[in-house]
């Protein structure tokens, strides 16, 4: 099995610091998040720019060059509802340590982003909804199946789409964690590679308990095969936890400075 | 239904590593298949023979190979002797003459032999400690000076010594790092980890992840040397990407099969046929799991293992 994916999530035009920098083409705090987030051992890094309505295809194309020509060509998630800035954004990638990730594509509105990664070679994030959070497991499975048919349909690897539960909130939904833990299982069982937001079980809940919350959730993720997630790598304890989860399940061969590595 | 043969394709290959300068010089690794697996891609390096001489000269040798080195008399003439053997890629030095518990050599001996071999010969060179880690720590660090220039393996880099052995042989004087640990995967990787955190670039290293002779226990080296192939190619894991040199003889002429005379066990045959097929058949193991060179001491050994090779690979 290949060792658990980590996607970067830090690089999001919600944080004022990074949309500032996007408006104003400033390369300084971008470069800032990417560097903190690879060195503390993400794989990907996302790059979310918003709606970007006006100037998408510029912004992405600029974000997509600018991380990717300081840092070795770090392989990236492109994170945006704008199809022509996602695919903008293709065009000046550089896949050699990776195919660009479209973030993302759902079995409703934002179907059409399995098409935009069929014709360009990429991976595609797969949420398994449609118009809101599935009802259960039964209507998350069947995006899942159509989803997965039209990806095939159109020539992509299965191993391409990667199906997204949609982790959701302890505080409100707790009651439906197990189920949501039950469908990566699913997904695992037919061979399919998986992802998410995380972090989500924990919205809002205290800081301090947030790491703890998402490492638990992640353990018990990788358990049921989740080959993913969406994360915050500063978060040492769950990045720790990621790499523990990874020697028991011989992703990675045990050395007494795995930590490190 | 036609047999539809699908390639097995690694993303990742093992370091490619030369050893030695100028025209005489070998390469091990920058293979991305299983060993041997030519099914799958074409080899890129083939497997490499080392021939084993001591700093103790000939005496503890096999009746075969004494004869091999008649005439002999000095170190110098030894070494250039196991450079011409039939199959010999390179040689490896072993000063066992420094062990403590042995002849216990000082040092500056101990690198008068190794300058003397060295300046015998322009082949390759490995060169193994006494296997006293602090005696190590010493005279691999001389023996790393003393032969500047000539890139070749210092072997015996321990979890004990590590610092000293590689600081000296990797940093200071540019050698090659032999990492060795004693039939641990786990001990193996961290070996490795632990020596580029000294600032060692990995493409300088290689791994003795130690052996058994065929027969004692040697079950553990095969799933050692297995799961580090799985997890360099398979798993990508660049801190088991480094090539595997395996010292074969003093393995193998150790066990009774092989040191028990024909006097004491005339049911078994002659002691060097026997001696032979031990380092032969452990050898071939050792090759077939994944290391990228061996150590042999007798020349009908080199020859037969080396024309495996040939015919294999």
């Amino acid at each position: 099995m290949a060792k658990f994916i980590t996607i970067g999530e830090r690089i999001h035009c919600i944080a004022p610091a990074i949309r500032d920098a996007m408006a104003t083409r400033n390369p300084e705090p971008i470069l800032k998040r990417a560097k903190e987030q690879l060195d503390a051992g993400a794989t990907y890094l996302d790059v979310n720019i918003g709606p970007a309505e006006n100037d998408g295809e510029d912004l992405m194309k600029w974000a997509v060059q600018l991380i990717q020509s300081n840092f070795d060509n770090v392989p990236l998630a492109l994170d945006t509802a704008n199809k022509k800035a996602i695919e903008a954004g293709i065009s000046v990638y550089n896949r050699s340590k990776g195919k660009p990730i479209v973030n993302s594509a759902d079995a409703g509105g934002r179907i059409e982003n399995i098409d935009l990664a069929a014709a360009n070679d990429a991976i595609v994030i797969a949420l398994c909804s449609a118009e809101g959070i599935a009802a259960d497991n039964d209507e998350r499975m069947m995006h899942c199946q159509n989803m997965l048919e039209r990806g095939m349909m159109l020539g992509m690897d299965p191993g391409d789409l990667w199906f997204d539960p949609l982790f959701v909130v302890v505080k409100g939904m707790q009651e439906k964690q197990m189920e949501v833990l039950e469908a990566i299982k699913m997904f695992s069982d037919m061979g399919l590679n998986s992802t998410g937001g995380l972090s989500n079980n924990s919205n809002g809940m205290p800081k301090h308990i947030r790491p703890i919350m998402d490492s638990a959730m992640v353990a018990m993720c990788m358990m049921q095969g989740l080959t993913s997630a969406i994360v915050n790598p500063c978060d040492l304890r769950l990045m720790e936890t990621i790499k523990s989860c990874d020697v028991f399940k011989n992703n990675t061969l045990y050395a007494d400075s795995y930590l490190e590595l | 239904m036609p047999f539809n043969q699908k390639p097995q394709k690694f993303n990742a290959k093992i370091n490619t590593v030369t050893i030695g300068t100028g025209d005489k010089t070998v390469t091990l690794g920058g293979n991305s298949t299983f060993p041997f697996y030519t099914f799958d891609a074409p080899t890129v390096n083939t497997p490499k023979v080392g021939v084993e001489i001591s700093d103790l000269g000939l005496e503890a040798l096999p009746e075969g190979a004494k004869a091999y080195y008649e005439g002999c008399t000095t170190m110098a003439d030894i070494a250039k002797k196991a450079a011409a053997m039939e199959g010999a890629d390179f040689v490896a030095l072993v000063l066992e003459g420094g062990d403590p518990n042995g002849e216990d050599k000082p040092v500056e001996d101990l690198i008068a032999v190794v300058k003397e071999v060295a300046d015998a010969v322009d082949c390759p060179l490995v060169v193994e400690g006494c296997k006293n880690v602090e005696k190590d720590s010493t005279l691999l660090a001389k023996v790393a000076e003393a032969l500047q220039g000539r890139n070749v393996v210092v072997m015996s880099e321990k979890e004990e010594n590590y610092k000293a052995v590689g600081a000296a042989a990797g940093l200071a004087y540019n050698q090659i790092v032999g990492a060795e640990s004693a039939v641990d995967i786990n001990l193996a990787k961290q070996l490795n980890v632990v020596t580029t955190q000294l600032g060692i670039n990995a493409q300088n290293i290689v791994m003795n992840v130690g052996t058994a002779c065929a027969g004692y226990g040697y079950e553990y080296v095969v799933s050692t040397m297995d799961r580090i192939k799985g997890a360099a190619l398979g798993q990508n894991d660049n801190m088991l990407q480094m090539p595997i040199i395996t010292p074969v003889a003093s393995e193998t002429w150790g066990v009774k099969e092989a040191s028990a005379s024909e006097a004491d066990m005339p049911e078994w045959g002659p002691q060097d046929e026997r001696g032979i097929d031990m380092e032969v058949m452990t050898a071939a193991a050792d090759l077939a799991s994944g290391s990228d060179a061996v150590i042999l001491r007798h020349p009908q050994s080199v020859a037969a293992v080396s024309k495996m090779i040939k015919a294999l690979a």
